[in-house]
């Protein structure tokens, strides 16, 4: 049984590689998923293991909560003398670090997008100082000398004696380049640009004087760090811990890879969308290989094969394409994973080129993702297969196996509502839960019911669509735009499950532009509302902040009235991470309108917590509740509740609270920057004048944009449009995958009606005419799949925006034009999709066509 | 008059010294061995001989579907090995009609579009008199609308000889038309044939095997081996069945 599936594989090797083509696509972009966040950690793995070699424990202040990238809060210089002290310590040293923006020769800053710009004191002990290593030069000393990593100075042309501007939290200033370094055999820290000054100094520019970030420890020959660290901490002060560096650099790496989690899971959620569309290309394939080996199906029951004989055919078959497409997919996962690793740094995230060697779990879940799906996908057909009567082989008429249309109607419709409710509920109750089903699950596998249901019933609707469509046909293009029109109707099952797969690809994409455009709308009108300010300063890519210098000299300016800094800062709500804005209470009124609902804004300057009001209705709160609060610095407080507010547009934080309170319990990497300053103009000054003083200030903190209303609009929709840009191309591998789907079906189209194509070309259809038969139907097809897209992305699209309202998003658009490109897309990828099928028929000899049984 | 002594101007189509060869070396086929043979205007031929004498191939290659292997061959005064294959195309089109023993319809036209089909397939309008006057000769009147699957064998093949028709080719080429029908639908479709000789001066090959649907042609072009090995005028039955006695066919 084995060798006649085999024989049939390759009989038909075009089949076989168009089914495939589904499978390896799919398993590529899961194995390609794992392959690339594998790599990653990889890396950083190895990174956060040399970083600390050498080392044996880590002082450092205790943090209660690990939220966003805070870190622990600083300690008193003066515990480095009770480590010195402890028993066991060979040596100890004490450093800080921060945030250091360095400048090109041009004056631009250097901002890696995603690495962070590290500043940092040096380490004097040489067996301390993990793998940092001097290239040239040497160690700054003093106010004015800086080392900078070697990766910057080559990318800037920058070298020994120059001098460059940096920008630490505490202002701007010059410093000559006195010594190159590098990390082991790396130029820098992962893509991080790095500026090293002496410990003094780094102490005054990070703001820290008498205070230390860390302390390593080198422990004595013969004294164990796990030893070495219990004493440590029994000496300690509250508020300190010790920890081993081993342990430190495993946390560092494991958090990480924590964040990467999230990246992990959307990517795996786009490959699964790939992978479910693929299933309607290997059903929709098996399905009409059954169809065209009834009779030789039926001749192997008429002589004597069983009914469960007929499955084990058809489904070893899908065994075997099923392994043959994962070992492919899983090797085109590389592809995939260069592919990915290229989009994040053409979107300007560097990430290391290397790649991981693959994970036995890749492998394991490849294969089983590629058989599974193959052999699931396959097993209808092969049970309708072994329904096929043993009469069947001596008539030439078709056995209709298919399910009757009542039932099908039936299934579809409790399929839908079935769907659609489990939707609705994830989508609209408040916190839904039932079982190990979440709100995002339930949404999940609501649209795939949908989907499915959709799918099921599209083939009823396939005949009438398809005749509306091709009705214009004839007028333009007589008897081949007929005989397509007719050929997408004679199987509409067929039809309905092609055109479906590419409905599922296009609805997603149409329904991430329905949102992205409210967003965008929502956003425009609160932002028009909500700032009050004539000019938004705001930080470039992923730098962090800027020194709140800017703010403290624009708010001299006499041309200036009012600025509002907002800081930015994690906190643990409840297990996980949660974000605030710090604002200037101040001046907030006169600059961006937060529609306070109870309490004041004022009320935040002694302390305190102010709410969205979405949320605050969510948890119930009222004025004067509390918020348990998790911080990293000062651990869990219980913050009151002193008002609430209901536009969020501009501040996009749903917390926010004073300059007092955020001093006292943030502190770390980023908190003593600004975010965002909220400028506005004094009366009377010109637009001109104003702006000119905004951006000469600016000018000198070179990693921010100045931004009018007008602007920052703008560069909000930027944003928004970017997201939807990645999230359409995730899903442009469901896309091809569906594109495949139409080639594959037509092909097989085209093989089953060989003798009418060698007929037509008998009686005088010319080649030319074949292609655009088989390309007229390919667009009707590709349409009727689009067709259906928009409407079930239309659907998704009003509902989750309804759902958001609460979430500020409380304008619905619909971008027609986007909307109706996605139409002519989908008649372009059915052109597309033709080609092949199109050339194959045209080519079609016509004696062997008429002859052809 | 014998076929293979027509005039050339009275040929609706001939072969001249064809060859066509299958296979090569040792398993090589000779389906057409120095074949000449023309059929004459407005004549009814039919070609009989034994099964892999060459009749179908000999139909093949004269009607532009095939290409000879060494040889010529012509349809009117249009030499046929120079054409490419868009001019076949075209040939086929305009200045040939077929008729097969089985699946002349696309299952998804209508009777009427099946027999206008090559005409649609050129775009051209047309002849509303001389369509009902086919149609009406074949009673398929009431037939129009129906798909294939919806007719009678004898009426698919009814069907297909008015497509055959209704463009007014040069010469119709019939390969066992009557192959798969009962004697009576069989009757009336080689009846139908021979009208359109008699009446509208239309030129038909048919290869038949059955003696009785040879006798309704003018001649019978007796093949085997590749070459014509004897021809007969005004055949009937019994003399078509004698003649067939003689070649042991
Ligand atoms: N495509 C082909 N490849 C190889 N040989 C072929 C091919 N087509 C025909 N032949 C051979 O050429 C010879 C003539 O075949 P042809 O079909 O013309 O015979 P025929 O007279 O029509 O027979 P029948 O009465 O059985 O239809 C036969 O020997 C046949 O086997
Ligand atoms: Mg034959």
């Amino acid at each position: 049984m084995i060798r006649t599936a085999l024989k049939t594989i390759f009989a038909h090797k075009l089949r076989l590689a168009l089914t495939a083509m589904s499978v390896v696509l799919g398993v590529g972009f899961i194995a390609g998923t794992f392959i690339f966040t594998d790599t990653i950690d990889n890396t950083f793995g190895d990174l956060f293991e040399d970083v600390f070699a050498g080392q044996d424990v880590i002082v450092q202040g205790e943090t209660e909560f690990d939220v966003g990238f805070a870190g622990p809060p600083p300690m008193p210089a003066e515990v480095l003398d009770i480590v010195e002290a402890v028993p066991g310590v060979e040596a100890a040293e004490g450093s800080v670090g921060g945030f250091a923006v360095i400048y090109d020769n041009d004056g631009e800053a250097i901002v890696p997008t995603g690495p962070p710009t590290l500043g940092g004191s040096w380490s004097d002990d040489d067996r301390l100082a993990g793998n940092v290593e001097l290239r040239e030069g040497r160690r700054s000393v003093g106010p004015n000398e800086v080392v900078i990593d070697a990766a910057t100075a080559d990318g800037n042309s920058l070298a020994l004696g120059n001098v460059v501007q940096i920008q630490t939290p505490t202002g701007v200033n010059e410093y000559e380049i006195v010594g190159i370094v590098g990390f082991g055999e790396s130029d820098n820290l992962a893509g991080a640009t790095f500026a090293a000054f002496d410990l003094e100094t780094a102490q005054a520019l990070f703001d820290l004087e008498g205070q230390l970030s860390t302390i390593v420890v080198l422990a004595e020959d013969g004294v164990s760090p796990d030893l070495l660290r219990s004493n440590i901490a029994q000496a300690l002060p509250e508020g300190v811990e010790a920890v081993t560096a081993a342990d430190e650099a495993e946390a560092q790496s494991e958090a990480l890879s924590d964040s990467l989690g999230f990246l992990r899971t959307a990517l795996l959620v786009f490959a699964l969308v790939a992978v479910f569309v693929a299933t309607f290309i290997i059903q929709n394939t098996f399905r009409i290989i059954v169809r065209q080996r009834q009779r030789e199906l039926a001749l192997m029951r008429a002589v004597g094969a069983t009914p469960s004989q007929v499955v084990w055919m058809v489904v070893i078959e899908a065994v075997m394409v099923g392994v043959f497409a994962s070992i492919i997919g899983i090797l085109f996962g590389f592809v995939v994973a260069s592919g990915l690793t290229g989009a994040m740094s053409a979107a300007g995230f560097d990430l290391p080129s290397s790649t991981a060697p693959l994970a036995i779990r890749t492998i394991v879940i490849g294969l089983t993702v590629g058989i599974v799906v193959t052999v699931l996908s396959a097993l209808l057909p092969a049970i309708r297969a072994s329904k096929i009567p043993p009469v069947a082989a001596l008539q030439d008429t078709e056995v209709t196996l298919r399910m009757s249309d009542r039932r099908r109607t039936l299934v579809g419709v409790v399929g839908l509502v079935f769907g659609g409710a489990l939707m609705a509920a994830g989508l609209f109750v408040a916190s839904f839960q039932i079982g190990p089903i979440n709100e995002l699950l339930a949404i999940g596998i609501g649209s795939l019911f949908v989907f499915l249901s959709v799918s099921l019933l599209s083939s009823l609707i396939v005949k009438p669509v398809a005749r509306f469509l091709g009705w214009p046909l004839p007028k333009l293009d007589h008897l081949t735009g007929t005989l397509a029109t007719e050929n997408t109707v004679r199987k509409p099952r067929r039809t309905a499950t092609t055109a479906s797969a590419l409905m599922i690809g296009l609805a997603l994409v149409a329904f991430f532009f329905i949102l992205g455009d409210s967003i965008k709308a929502s956003a425009g009108s609160a932002i028009e509302e909500g700032l009050r300010a004539d000019y938004v300063v705001s930080v470039d890519g992923f730098s962090g902040g800027f020194s709140p210098s800017l703010g403290e000299h624009l708010a001299e300016e006499p041309e200036i009235s009012d600025v509002t800094f907002l800081r930015f800062g994690f906190w643990d709500r409840e297990g996980s991470d949660e974000f605030l804005m710090a604002v200037d209470t101040e001046t907030i009124d006169e600059t961006i309108f937060l529609d306070v609902q109870t309490g004041s804004v004022a009320a935040l300057t002694d302390g305190g917590v102010l709410v969205f009001d979405t949320i605050a209705d969510e948890e119930g709160w009222i004025l004067g509740d509390t918020v348990a609060m998790g911080l990293a610095a000062t651990g869990l407080q219980q913050v009151e509740i002193v008002g609430t507010f209901a536009e969020s547009n501009v501040v996009q934080a749903n917390f926010l609270v004073g300059e007092k309170f955020y001093s006292e319990n943030f502190s770390g990497f980023g908190t003593d920057l600004d975010f965002v300053l909220a400028v506005k103009a004094a009366d009377g000054v010109a637009p001109d004048a104003a702006r000119a003083v905004v951006e000469n200030a600016a000018a000198e903190y070179a990693n921010v944009t100045v931004r009018d209303q007008v602007e920052y609009r703008q560069s909000q929709e930027d944003q928004v449009n970017t997201i939807l840009i990645m999230f359409n191309a995730l899903l442009g591998l469901a896309v091809i995958i569906a594109v495949f789907g139409i080639t594959n079906t037509l092909a097989l189209s085209v093989f089953e009606r060989t003798r009418e194509i060698g007929l037509l070309r008998a009686v005088g259809m010319s080649r030319r005419q074949i292609r655009r038969m088989v390309r007229w139907e390919a667009i009707i097809v590709a349409i009727i799949g689009s067709l259906l897209g928009i409407v079930v992305g239309l659907v998704f699209g009003v509902a989750v925006t309804g759902a958001l309202s609460s979430q500020g998003i409380n304008v619905l658009s619909i971008p027609a034009v986007q909307i109706i490109g996605l139409v002519l897309f989908g008649a372009f990828a059915g052109l597309i999709a033709a080609i092949l099928p199109a050339r194959k028929a045209s080519r079609l000899n016509i004696l062997e066509a008429i002859s052809y049984e | 008059m014998t076929t293979s002594t027509v005039p050339v101007d009275l040929a609706a189509a001939r072969m001249e010294q064809g060859i066509k060869t299958y296979g090569s070396g040792g398993a090589e086929v000779r389906a057409l061995d120095s074949i000449n043979v023309a059929f004459e205007k407005g004549q009814f031929t039919a070609l009989m001989g034994p099964s892999g004498s060459g009749k179908s191939t000999l139909l093949h290659c004269i009607a532009g579907l095939d290409t000879l292997t060494s040889g010529r061959v012509f349809v009117g005064a249009t030499e046929l090995n120079t054409l490419s294959d868009k001019d076949l195309t075209l040939l086929r089109r305009k200045k040939v009609g077929f008729v097969f023993q089985a699946f002349n319809l696309i299952p998804t036209l209508t009777a009427r579009e099946n027999i206008l089909l090559p005409l649609l397939i050129a775009g051209d309008d047309h002849d509303t008199a001389w369509f009902d006057q086919v149609v009406g000769i074949l009673g398929l009147g009431d037939r129009l609308t129906h798909r294939p699957s919806e007719l009678s064998g004898g009426q698919q093949q009814r069907v297909a000889a008015a497509r055959a028709l209704v463009a007014r080719p040069e010469i119709i080429f019939a390969d066992e038309p009557s192959g798969n029908l009962d004697s009576k639908s069989a009757a009336e479709l080689l009846g139908f044939l021979r009208r359109a000789v008699r009446e509208f001066g239309q030129t038909i090959v048919m290869v038949t095997h059955d003696p009785v649907a040879a006798s309704y042609a003018d001649h019978v072009v007796f093949l085997e081996d590749g070459h014509t090995v004897g021809e007969l005028n005004d055949p009937t039955a019994d003399s078509v069945i004698d003649r067939m006695k003689q070649f042991g066919g």
